[in-house]
């Protein structure tokens, strides 16, 4: 498919040249040669150009490789010099072009020599192979000639670190960029909270349960509050009133309304608590305790 | 701001309502009148658009690009001329501060006369380059037109161009072909963002030198698609300055002229390409404005079902970390007369930049709805978990359209004490509650007994 694609410009050219009546440009004896560096003259190998069609395998050039290309310009038959004659290689990825041009002499021998030295990195670097052709054209009415004349892969040697300028500035859309936040704190499953909030809740009934069979009771309630009933509700009342007050603090309210209430509640706590106290050191001499 | 006190400048003189947005005034620097007569339709168009035109030659003792220190142009066309030097009024940093003054220009080339010094050492100051031969021209033997150029194959007939690149508009496309004769081919540099490429050669052209290079190129200044014929630059401050290869293209005789392209007949289209160039560097296209910036606290989901609590403040000047905040932008592009909805080419976006230092966030905007003459753009992200000072910042940088940068300051602050999930909230802190709670009924289960326990009968007495 590729090389029939690579085909169709030269036919249609070819077609082209059929049918005009005036002189056109082409080449012929075109030879091209990649030569190994230190090689003799018979290491190279050497590929016939045709004008029409491109050479079905491509030339590669190796590292200390020249490419040497050797052609002869023809406007019509004859052999003659044109005004411009430049070996353009062209990549496929991005379209960049880069021309050569062929020093060619009155007799209309051209030729061009070619290292990897001498292309551009994207050259070296292109993943696909780099289409060469040739150009030819010239002043007057005979009709130039451009064709693709064979395909050149470029093996570079991996070893020779490649010197790729830094790509300048152009303004485009930058990528976007998303701030990755801390990660949020962690709770365990709440089953495993769960189970520990009952083992925690378990403890009170088992610590009642002790007191218990220890032989705790409240027997003493009433003589105490036949004694000093007053004191004694407002000290067991206080002493509720403070939790009172921390579960609010806890749950809605601030320092400022916490306080004041604290020191109310406080107030009352020492003065009932001393009555209360008395009554109990009053039982504790009386042996009741 | 200043474009409206520009437009009221503008008013304040009088002029027939120009067309431009930065204003009408134009300068035509040319040699004589016959080289006037050459140009006619050319100025003629200008005027229909608008301009306010003042043809000087750069002779003229009254010729000068400033007065009293400010801008005495909006604009200016340098023609070609045949003089050497274009006089003391016309150096290189006169026409560089004229740009920083945000003045445009637009630079004729031709290969039959010099380019003058003065302009050369701007061009290399811009960073384009022309041959040094001063002769040099373009010729392609594949795309000439063979009824003028049979022989010399120098005037080049080529399509309107193409976009630079998918991501960028095109503000030069058109039908029919461009005839660019004699032109002077440009390279340019490599490394600055501000040089763009209007018109290339095409693939076969090449530039050369009629004296030295008569019978074969040998070193050619510059081949194919690297070749321009026509190139601009639009500085920071979004100044412009269009350099055309070939003044010819600008001329009346080619304006629609009949020509030959590889055996077809076609009719030129200069005088749609001149204008296109004209609009694009007197600012008459591709023009940004920015309206209206808001940003706002996004209380979102989770607020809205209580319409009561106000609308939340615009642009405020503080926002706590973990913020959801909306931001909006309106941006209007300037077409010709009016101001039209901006629409970013396909594959290109606005983008919001949240930053301190470096940028935090760096988003793609989208256009959430258009008003009459402007896009609206908006986004919505959560503020950093950093504090600090951040900036809204909106750089839109792109070629051939004029450079956006806006930049809105806040603070973004802590967590308050208060703004904290509360403890029952985290499933962890259930056991270290219920812990709390089991104490303070143990306490006040411990506090009763204590008060009210009677001594056990039976057994011996035990501690409590």
């Amino acid at each position: 498919m590729k090389l029939l694609l690579s085909f169709l410009p030269s036919l249609l050219l070819s077609s082209v040249a059929v049918v005009s009546a005036a002189s056109s440009w082409s080449f012929e004896d075109a030879t091209v040669t990649v030569q190994p560096k230190g090689a003799g003259i018979g290491a190279a190998a050497k590929e016939k150009l045709d004008p029409i069609a491109s050479l079905p395998k491509s030339v590669s050039l190796g590292a200390t490789d020249t490419l040497k290309l050797l052609l002869t310009t023809t406007d019509g038959k004859k052999a003659k010099r044109p005004h411009q004659a430049f070996l353009t290689l062209t990549e496929p990825v991005t379209g960049l072009e880069e021309s050569f041009v062929l020093s060619v002499k009155d007799s209309g021998k051209g030729k061009v020599d070619l290292g990897q030295k001498d292309l551009p990195h994207q050259f070296l670097t292109s993943s696909k192979p780099i289409q060469a052709s040739i150009v030819i054209g010239s002043f007057g009415a005979s009709e130039p000639y451009k064709s693709k004349v064979f395909d050149l892969n470029v093996s570079r040697d991996e070893n020779v670190p490649l010197a790729i300028p830094e790509k300048p500035v152009r303004y485009a859309a930058g990528d976007e960029i998303h701030h990755i936040f801390k990660e949020e704190p962690r709770s365990p499953p709440s089953v495993i909270s769960l189970v520990f909030v009952a083992a925690v809740i378990a403890a009170l009934p088992v610590l009642l349960g002790a007191w218990a069979t220890l032989g705790a009771n409240v027997s003493h309630l009433g003589k105490a509050l036949g004694n000093a009933p007053v004191s004694h509700a407002l000290f067991y009342g206080s002493i509720l009133a403070m939790e009172g007050i921390f579960f609010l603090y806890y749950t809605s309210w601030n320092l400022f309304q916490t306080l004041p209430a604290a020191g109310v509640v406080g107030l009352v706590a020492f003065l009932s608590g001393s009555r209360a106290l008395t009554e109990v050191q009053e039982r504790r001499l009386a042996g009741l305790r | 701001m200043r474009w409206s006190f520009s437009l009221l400048f503008t008013a304040l003189l009088g002029a027939v309502s120009a067309k431009s947005f930065t204003g009408g005034r134009l300068l035509v620097v040319l040699e004589n009148a016959a080289e006037q007569e050459k140009y006619s339709v050319f100025l003629g168009d200008l005027t229909g658009r608008g301009f306010h035109v003042t043809v000087e030659s750069p002779k003229s003792s009254s010729l000068s690009l400033f007065k009293h220190g400010e801008r005495a142009y909006d604009h200016v066309v340098l023609l070609p001329a045949k003089s050497k030097g274009l006089g003391p009024a016309l150096t290189a940093n006169n026409i560089l501060d004229f740009m920083k003054k945000e003045g445009n220009v637009l630079l004729a080339l031709s290969s039959e006369q010099a380019t003058p010094t003065a302009l050369q050492s701007l061009l290399l100051e811009l960073d384009i380059h022309i041959p040094s031969d001063k002769s040099a021209l373009v010729v392609d033997h594949f795309n000439y037109d063979s009824t003028s150029a049979e022989e010399k194959h120098d005037v080049l007939l080529l399509p309107f161009p193409k976009a630079l690149k998918s991501d960028v508009k095109n503000y030069f496309s058109g039908e029919g072909v461009i005839a660019v004769p004699r032109a002077v081919g440009q390279t340019l540099g490599n490394q600055s963002p501000l040089i763009a490429p209007i018109l290339r050669a095409p693939s076969t052209a090449y530039s050369y030198s009629p004296k030295d290079e008569a019978d074969i190129v040998e070193d050619p200044f510059a081949v194919g698609g690297q070749l321009n014929l026509v190139s601009a630059v639009q500085a920071l401050n979004s100044a412009r300055l269009t350099v055309v290869g070939s003044s010819e293209i600008l001329q009346t005789a080619w304006f629609s002229e009949k020509a030959t392209l590889n055996g077809k007949a076609v009719t030129t289209a200069n005088r749609a390409f001149a204008e296109k160039l004209t609009s694009w560097t007197f600012k008459e296209a591709g023009v940004l404005k920015v309206g209206k910036l808001v940003h706002y606290l996004d209380e979102g989901a989770s607020k809205a079902s209580n319409t009561s609590s106000a609308i939340p403040e615009n642009n405020p000047g503080i926002y706590r970390v973990k913020n959801d905040v909306a931001f909006t932008v309106e941006i209007s592009e300037y077409s010709n007369s009016h101001l039209i909805p901006f629409v970013p080419p396909k594959g290109d976006s606005v983008q919001l930049e949240f930053s301190m230092l470096s940028p935090f966030h760096r988003i793609n905007l989208t256009p959430l709805s258009q008003t009459a003459n402007a896009t609206v753009f908006g986004t919505t992200f959560k503020t950093p978990d950093q504090h600090g000072i951040f900036n809204f910042h909106i750089k839109y940088n792109r070629p051939f359209l004029t450079n956006i940068e806006e930049k809105k300051q806040v603070t973004v602050r802590h967590f308050a004490h208060d703004e904290w999930p509360r403890s029952w909230q985290i499933s962890g802190a259930w056991v270290w509650i219920g812990g709390i709670w089991v104490t303070v009924a143990g306490w006040l289960a411990f506090v009763a007994l204590w008060l009210y326990s009677s001594p056990a009968e039976k057994t011996a007495k035990k501690t409590q």
